[in-house]
Order: structure tokens, then sequence, then C-alpha cells
């Protein structure tokens, strides 16, 4: 197949997908309690307010022109106000959300860093201490709350040891924050050159990632381990060492080959990370949009939710067409 | 009945972890229940005159923020976590299994059921677009805070691994023989789909519930530490976390480090009665490990 039809017929998908969660949202809107120009307006609106607002969603219309509407507005780049931070929920979206990126990126690469390399050794020798390790630790990970994890992290290396900041936001308060380029601290800071702002955003940044590092790495674990192992068994790795290849060219082209799986873990655990780190994020006050997004079920305040949940679940949507396009790249099968 | 204690000692020695597990719900659902008379006070009664106590001979975990005694409030906890998270499972599992048997029965035919089916699938691709913690608050949100809501919204959040788990089983098993044979003798769908077809795929449900029931834990007292589920004074371990929060920064490490010692250890506990059933329903995995076991064993498991 070629590249470009590939690449075609994979985005042909994204438009429907795109058009269900839109659908979803607009109708959990109808389902929640209550006029959706109150709960935009907030508890403060004025009667007058709240009824222009009422004509301009076209509250009075049949449902369906109601989501015609929604639809149009949304194309517009108009996601709808939020009543507690009286801004437009698309400019605290973009505000907010690179915070969230940042975090669960750098979660992400940790997790990466755990999970395949012990999967890999625990693959290769099933019978070692490395292996048990392992064993107990793909078990365990997923058993243990991130927000406690977070916390336990927070009075040893915070309250006790005195060696990181405290859980108080991205950077220090004392520090002005880069100019926003990319909205993620860290290279905002090395883009300007600012070497202090740098060395207190990563310093905030290593307990959250720590936490969500530490647990999110038992699913790439567990999937490189069995991926591996089954390919280590195949006959092509049979062929190999009865060829007398190195062990270690072995064990590396059984990776290879074991690398479409891994990736697609990857990538839907990166899609749940955006919202599955709001727990870590409320707890280091970290100002994410997810965070956001609790903040405005909390206090019924409804657009911040929907606007969040629209972009995380277009951040999956992407994330899940990169994965795609890697497998185009590393599994030579899915060109012919 | 001997003949399998027996095996069941060897499995159990043979894979500790499996007994390992059933230790631990065994344990935390004993303890859950005599909670009453093990309690040395009383889990919603705070003694204002004695709050952040350090753990000691009176407080075994020590009291929090407002003076109630932590070890009681740990060991109350899990009567309403497990039954909140068991509730949400169990409907999840029987509704979505249900359904997941139709689509999958009714999946590439003719006709108005297939397209329901395919719709019903579509949707579920849909509803698991969505974050799961932030669509479960917003469920509570929504349909107001209680503990029935929080059931609900576990139940919601749950239902579509089931519904593609009981599909894909399905999916297979449709064409064996004697699905075939049963619909050739003349049942009807559903009955061959009720008396056939699911309990011939129950296997990877089963184990699925009971890793499921650890997740639910997580869920709810997630919901709870940031206050869209259980609400203090009831013992519930996310929000007894929570409690401690503020303490942690000060020093007073107890209040949150006992609940979540026991909610990670109960977590776990699930987990690995699930992998246990993963093996034990599993016909080949169980055949694995009898051939590890003495022949006594083997046989016995072969009858059942």
């Amino acid at each position: 197949m070629h590249f470009a039809t590939y690449i075609g017929r994979r985005l042909l998908f994204i438009a429907p997908q795109l058009l269900g969660i839109v659908l979803v949202s607009f109708l959990l809107i109808k389902t929640i309690p209550g006029d959706p120009a109150v709960l935009m307006l907030g508890p403060t609106a004025t009667p007058e307010s709240i009824a222009s607002l009422r004509a301009k969603m076209g509250l009075d219309q049949p449902i369906p022109a109601q989501f015609a509407i929604y639809v149009k507005s949304l194309l517009r780049g108009d996601l709808g106000t939020s009543w507690q931070t009286t801004k437009p929920v698309l400019d605290d979206l973009v505000q907010r959300f690179p915070a969230t990126v940042e975090l669960v990126t750098f979660g992400l690469l940790m997790a990466i860093a755990i999970g395949v390399p012990l999967g890999v050794a625990s693959a290769v020798n099933p019978k070692g201490w490395l292996a048990r390790v392992a064993d107990f630790y793909g078990l365990s990970a997923g058993a243990v709350p991130d927000f406690w994890l977070a916390l336990v992290f927070i009075y040893v290396f915070y309250t006790v040891l005195g060696w990181l900041p405290a859980p108080l936001g991205r950077i220090d308060l004392s520090i002005i924050p880069p100019r926003q380029v990319t909205g993620i601290y860290t290279i905002d800071a090395l883009l300007a050159h600012d070497w202090q702002a740098f060395v207190s955003s990563a310093s905030h940044l290593v307990l959250p990632v720590a936490t969500l590092g530490l647990i999110n790495a038992g699913p790439i674990l567990k999937m490189t381990h069995a991926t591996v192992e089954r390919m280590l068994q195949s006959d092509f790795s049979r062929y190999e060492v009865l060829s007398g290849m190195p062990r270690s060219h072995v064990v590396r082209s059984a990776l290879r080959n074991a690398l479409p799986s891994i990736v697609t873990i990857i990538g839907v655990l990166y899609g749940f990370l955006i919202g599955g780190a709001v727990l870590v994020e409320i707890v280091f006050s970290w100002g994410g949009a997810g965070q956001y997004a609790v903040q405005g079920v909390l206090n019924s305040d409804i657009y911040p939710v929907l606007g969040f949940v629209l972009f995380s679940a277009i951040f999956s949507l992407v994330v899940y067409l990169i994965v795609d396009l890697i497998y185009f790249a590393i599994d030579p099968r899915i060109g012919h | 009945m001997r003949d399998y204690l027996d095996l069941a000692w060897r499995i159990a020695l043979a894979r500790p972890r499996f007994a390992l597990g059933y230790f631990i719900v065994a344990a935390v659902t004993t303890v859950a229940l005599l909670a009453p008379w093990i309690a040395p006070y009383s889990p919603i009664t705070a003694d204002p005159t004695r709050f952040l106590e350090p753990p000691s001979w009176d407080h075994w975990f020590g009291t929090d923020a407002v003076g109630m005694d932590i070890f009681s409030r740990t060991i109350y906890a899990p009567r309403v976590d497990l039954t909140i998270a068991i509730l949400g499972t169990l409907i999840s599992a029987v509704l979505g299994s249900l359904i997941g048997a139709l689509v999958g029965f009714y999946s590439d035919r003719r006709g108005i059921r297939s397209a329901v089916s395919y719709g019903v699938m579509r949707a579920a691709d849909v509803l698991q677009a969505f974050p799961v913690f932030v669509f479960a608050i917003a469920l509570v949100a929504s349909l107001g805070q209680s503990l029935h809501t929080v059931v609900l919204a576990i139940a919601f959040v749950n239902a579509p691994i089931y519904l593609r788990l009981m599909r894909a089983q399905v999916l297979t098993i449709r064409g064996m023989r004697y699905v075939e044979a049963a619909q050739v003798a003349g049942l009807s769908d559903l009955h061959t789909i009720l008396r056939h077809v699911i309990p011939n795929a129950m296997a990877p449900v089963l184990a699925q519930i009971s890793v499921n029931i650890g997740w639910s834990i997580l869920l709810t007292s997630a919901l709870s530490f940031i206050g869209a589920g259980v609400r203090p004074p009831t013992p519930e371990w996310g929000s007894m976390i929570a409690m401690g929060f503020q303490n942690i920064v000060t020093g007073q490490w107890w209040p949150s480090l006992y609940p979540g010692l026991a909610l990670s250890v109960t977590v776990f506990g699930f987990a690995l009665v699930g992998s246990s059933i993963e093996v034990l329903a599993d016909p080949i995995k169980r055949r694995a490990l009898v051939a590890e076991l003495r022949p006594r064993g083997a046989a016995v498991l072969h009858r059942a």
C-alpha cells in the first residue's frame, strides 16, 4: 500500500470519530440538570443576560437545530465560557493544556525507560533475579493509587529531606515563568537561555513525573516481556541462534519484531494519561488542563469539562494516528 | 472433597502468589465484616482533645486532624469501598456481557439486528475515547452526588470492557458445532445464547471481574479523594487520604499513610486473584499448571 493512500484512509476515519465525540459531549450538556445558559453565566447572572444568551445558543429551537448551532460554534473555536475564570474556555485550555502535556510526556518517557529494559531483561533471562523483581513490580505497580504515592514522595523528599520544592505548581513563585513559546516550561526556559527558570521547573517536575512513571511502567513492562518472550521462541530467533548469531543480535532482532505491540501499548497509555494524570496534577497544584476540568465539575462549571474532554479526545486521536504512522515505518509488512 | 482440598493445597504451593491473593481478599473481607467488633473506637466520632496524635498503644495508627481514630476508620473503610466496587463491577459485568453476547451473536449477519450491533460497537468506541476519570466525575456530578451514583458511574465506565470481551468470545463460539446443533434443534436465539453461548464464554469475563473490582476500588477512592465520591465522616480510604493531605507537608504522615497502604494491598490482592482465575479458568493454561504438579492432581482436575 502506498504511504499516501494509507494516511488518507486513516484520516478518513477521524471525521466520524470526532463527530461522535462532539455528539456525546452535546448530549452530556443536555442531560445535566439545569439551563445551559445559566450554567455558562454562573450563579451571579441577571435574567436579561441569561435570556440573550439563550437566544444566541438557540435554546428555544428544536434539539437537532441546537446541535447544528453547537457544532458551528465549535468550528469557530468557541468552546463556551467558564464562569469561574470568566474567560473563553479555549483561551484557558491553550494556556493549561501544555502543562498537562509536559507532565504526561515526561511521565511516559520515564515509564518507557523503566518498562522496556525490565521487560526485555525478564524475557531474556526468565529465571534471573531481575525477572523476579520485574514480575513483582508489574503486579504491584497498578495496585498503588497515584495520588497516595505522590503524597508519600512529598513527605520523604520535601518534608523530611527537603531535597525538592513544595508541591505548589510548576515553578518557584519568585521566578518569572519563561515567555510562552511551546507552553512547556522546561523547553521555553532553554529557548530563552533562562538557566534559573529551567532548574526550578525541572525540579518541580521530578516528583510528579516519578509518580506517573513508576505507576504506569507496569503495562509497558508486561507487554514488552510477553512479546519479546514470544519472539525469542519463534522460528526466526531459533534460526538465528542455530546460525551462531551473537546473543545480543538475537535479542535485538526479537525486540525489533516486538516493537509494534510495544508502540501500541505506549500509544494507548499516552492517550489514557492525559485524563489519568488528573489526581497527580491536583496533588502538585499543577494548574494543568485536568485540574481545570475537575474544578469545573466540582463547581458545576460544565464548559471547561467539555472543552477538556474534546481536547483530550483529539489528543488521543492524534496519538493513535502517529502510532499508525510509526507502524508504517517499523513494520515492513504493513507497507506491502 | 478431600481430593479438591489436596489439589488446592498443591496449587497454592506451586503458585504462592495465588494463595497470597486469596488470603488478602479473604482477610480484608473478614476484617470489614467484623469491624464493629474489632474496632477499638467509633469510626465517626471525633475526640477534639486528641487530634493528630502519632501512632501509640492507645491509637495504633494515630488520630487524624479532627481526632478520629485512624485504625478504626481504616478497618471500617472496606465496607464502603468494597460494596461500591463489587456492586458497580457486577452491574457492568452482567449488562456488558449480555449486550456483548447479543452483539457478537448477530454481528456480520444481514438485517436490522446486525446494523444495531454495529451501532452499539461504534457507540462503545466513542465512550471509550473519553478520559475515564473525568467522565466518571462528570457522571457523578450530573446525576447528583450519592453512593448510588458512584456505583452507576463505575458500572457505566466499565461496561464497554465486558462488551468487547464477550463479543470477541462469542464471535469464535457461535461457529461451533454445538451452537449450530442447538439452533438446528429448534431452540430460539435467546435460549441458545443464554444456555449454550454465554456459559462457554465466561472464563475471561470471570478473570476480568476480579481485576476490575480492584480498579473500581481505586476509582471509588480517587473520586472520594477529590470530593466527588464518599464524603467524610463516612470512613473511606480515598477521603481519609485526602483529609491527611494537608498534614503530610507539616510532617504528620500517619493520617494518609495507613489508608493508602490498606488500599494498595487490597487492590493487589484482587489483581492476584484475577491472575489465578485467568490460569485456572483457561483449559490450556490450567493443563500446563497441572502438568507441573503430581499426577494425582491432574486426574482430579481432568474430571472437573
